[in-house]
C-alpha cells in the first residue's frame, strides 16, 4: 500500500479517528482522576486501625486488583443494572471500571508511599504537638506524594493502555473507531498499524513528560543526596 | 523568650515493657522545675525510652509521669487528666508543652528550615505567621544559621539540622525538654556546636532531661546525674558524686571504661 493512499485513508476518517483520540484521553483522565480520589480515601480507610473501616477498604483494594478489567467492564455494565438497580450508559460504565481498577492499584500505591516515610517524621509531628490528621496533611502525605509520582505515571500508563478494551461494550474510543474503519475498508494492517502507532505516541509522550517534570524536582531542594546519620 | 522557670517532672515507678522484655523495671525521678538532668548508661539500658515515655510516644505499663502542674498524668491507661482518659487532640496539648531533640534530628526534608520551625506554632498553637519568622529567626541567629533559613535540611550539615531541630523545639516555648542522644549521630568535631547550644539555649529557663554519651558535658550541664543499667536506676547523685567518685561498681565499671 502506497504512503499516498494511506494518506488519504487517514484524511478520509480523520474525524472518526480524532473523535477516538478525544474519548481515549477524556476516558484515562477522568478514570484517572476519579481513581486519585477514591483510591486515597481507600489507603486511609486501609490504614485505619478500626477494623470496621479497614477491613472493607481491604477487601475493595483487593477486589479492584484482583480482577481483570475486561471482568470489572462487562461486569458493571451489565450486572449492575440488575444486581444494584444501576444502569449506566456505556460511557460511564467504561468510566467506572477504569476507574476502579486504577483506584485500587492506586490505594496500594499511596499506602507503600504513606508507609514508607521514616517513622522519626511521625514522631518528631507528635512530640510538636501535631494531631494525626495534621500530621499526615502537612508533613507525611506531602513528602509521600513526592514518592509517589512515578507509582502514579505507572497506573497512568495502564488506564491509558486499558482504555482500547471499553470498546467491546461500544463505546466510541480510538480502538472502535479503528474496527468500524476496518470494517469499512477492509484494511487492517495499515489501520491498526497506525492506530498502534497513535497509541504509542500518546502514551510515550505522558512518560517522557512526566519523567522530565520529575527530573525538575530536585532543583526544589528537596531530592538531593540526603547525608545519612551512622546508625546508633 | 519563655519567662517561666521550668515545671518539676515526677516519675513514680515507671514500668516499660515491649513484649516480654521489661525495659524500664519501677523507675522513680523528681525533678524540680528549672533543673537538668543528665541521664548515661549502656546502650539498651533503657534510658532513651525513659525519655519517649515522658511525652507518651512510648505507652507505658505501670507507675505514673507528671509533668508540671497542668494535672495530666501518664499512666497504664494513657494520658489522664481528673481520672479522665485524654483523646488524640489533648494529648496533642500535652506533648506541644514538651520539647524533644533527637538523635536522627527529624526534620522534615519538604520544607526549608524556617518552614521546619514555624509549622507547629502557626500551625498547632495557632500564633501569627509573621511573628514567628520574626522570632525563629532572631533564634536562628542564636544558633548561627540564621543564613540557612531559605535552605533545605538536606543542604545542611549534621551539627547544622541538630541545631536547627532544637530551635524548631523551642520556638513552641516548651516548659520542658527532653534530649534523646542529641550528638550521638553527629561526625565527632560537630558535637561541639550542638553541645554548646544547648548549654547556652535550650536548657536555660526549662526543666531538662539529657539521654548523652558525653560525659564531659554531662557534668558541666547537668545538676544531677543518673545511670541506668537493665531498665533501673543504678545510682542518681550530682555529677561530682556519680562520675568522680560512684558507690556502686556497675557504674564505676561504666564510667572506667567511657574515659
Amino acid at each position: 500500500m502506497g504512503l499516498d493512499r494511506l494518506g488519504r485513508l487517514l484524511w478520509e476518517y480523520r474525524d472518526a479517528l480524532l473523535s477516538g483520540i478525544w474519548v481515549t484521553i477524556e476516558l484515562a483522565f477522568i478514570a484517572m482522576l476519579i481513581a486519585m480520589v477514591v483510591g486515597l480515601v481507600a489507603c486511609f480507610g486501609s490504614l485505619s486501625r478500626s477494623r470496621i473501616v479497614s477491613a472493607p477498604a481491604i477487601l475493595f483494594i483487593e477486589f479492584c486488583r484482583n480482577t481483570p478489567i475486561l471482568v470489572q467492564l462487562v461486569w458493571v455494565h451489565f450486572a449492575w443494572p440488575e444486581l444494584l438497580g444501576l444502569k449506566f450508559t456505556a460511557w460511564t460504565s467504561a468510566m467506572i471500571a477504569l476507574a476502579l481498577q486504577s483506584s485500587g492499584y492506586l490505594a496500594e500505591e499511596f499506602r507503600a508511599g504513606i508507609e514508607s516515610i521514616d517513622k522519626g517524621q511521625i514522631e518528631a509531628s507528635q512530640s510538636l504537638g501535631m494531631t494525626y490528621t495534621r500530621l499526615m496533611a502537612f508533613i507525611v502525605v506531602p513528602q509521600a506524594f513526592i514518592r509517589m509520582i512515578p507509582g502514579i505515571l505507572n497506573q497512568f500508563v495502564t488506564c491509558f493502555k486499558s482504555t482500547s478494551i471499553v470498546s467491546i461494550i461500544a463505546v466510541p474510543d480510538l480502538m472502535y473507531q479503528a474496527q468500524l474503519i476496518v470494517t469499512a475498508t477492509f484494511l487492517p494492517m495499515p489501520v491498526y498499524t497506525v492506530v498502534a502507532l497513535i497509541y504509542f505516541l500518546m502514551v510515550f509522550g505522558v512518560s517522557v513528560g512526566v519523567r522530565h517534570l520529575t527530573r525538575l524536582l530536585p532543583n526544589f531542594g528537596y531530592f538531593t543526596e540526603r547525608k545519612e546519620a551512622p546508625a546508633a | 523568650m519563655s519567662t517561666s522557670t521550668g515545671e518539676p517532672i515526677k516519675i513514680e515507678a515507671l514500668r516499660k515493657r515491649f513484649g516480654a522484655l521489661e525495659v524500664l523495671n519501677g523507675i522513680d525521678i523528681d525533678i524540680p522545675g528549672g533543673k537538668t538532668v543528665g541521664v548515661i548508661g549502656p546502650s539498651g539500658s533503657g534510658k532513651s525510652t525513659l525519655v519517649r515515655c515522658i511525652n507518651h510516644l512510648e505507652p507505658i505499663q505501670g507507675g505514673r509521669i507528671a509533668v508540671g502542674s497542668s494535672g495530666a498524668v501518664i499512666t497504664a491507661r494513657g494520658v489522664e487528666s481528673g481520672g479522665r482518659v485524654l483523646g488524640q487532640r489533648d494529648i496533642a496539648c500535652y506533648r506541644a508543652q514538651i520539647g524533644m531533640v533527637f538523635q536522627s534530628f527529624n526534620l522534615f526534608p519538604h520544607l526549608t528550615v524556617i518552614g521546619n520551625i514555624v509549622a507547629a506554632p502557626v500551625g498547632v498553637l495557632k500564633r501569627d505567621k509573621k511573628e514567628m519568622i520574626d522570632k525563629g529567626m532572631d533564634l536562628l541567629g542564636k544558633v548561627n544559621l540564621q543564613d540557612k533559613a531559605k535552605t533545605y535540611p538536606a543542604h545542611l550539615s549534621g551539627g547544622q539540622q541538630q541545631r536547627v531541630a532544637i530551635v524548631r523545639a523551642l520556638m513552641m516555648d516548651p516548659k520542658v525538654m527532653l534530649f534523646d542522644e542529641p550528638t550521638s549521630a553527629l561526625d565527632p568535631e560537630l558535637t561541639g556546636e550542638v553541645l554548646k547550644v544547648i548549654a547556652e539555649l535550650a536548657v536555660r529557663g526549662r526543666t531538662s532531661i539529657i539521654v548523652t554519651h558525653e560525659l564531659a558535658f554531662a557534668r558541666d550541664i547537668a545538676d544531677t546525674i543518673v545511670f541506668m543499667d537493665n531498665g533501673r536506676i543504678v545510682e542518681a547523685g550530682t555529677p561530682a558524686e556519680v562520675l568522680d567518685a560512684p558507690r556502686m561498681d556497675r557504674t564505676k565499671a561504666f564510667i572506667g571504661k567511657m574515659i
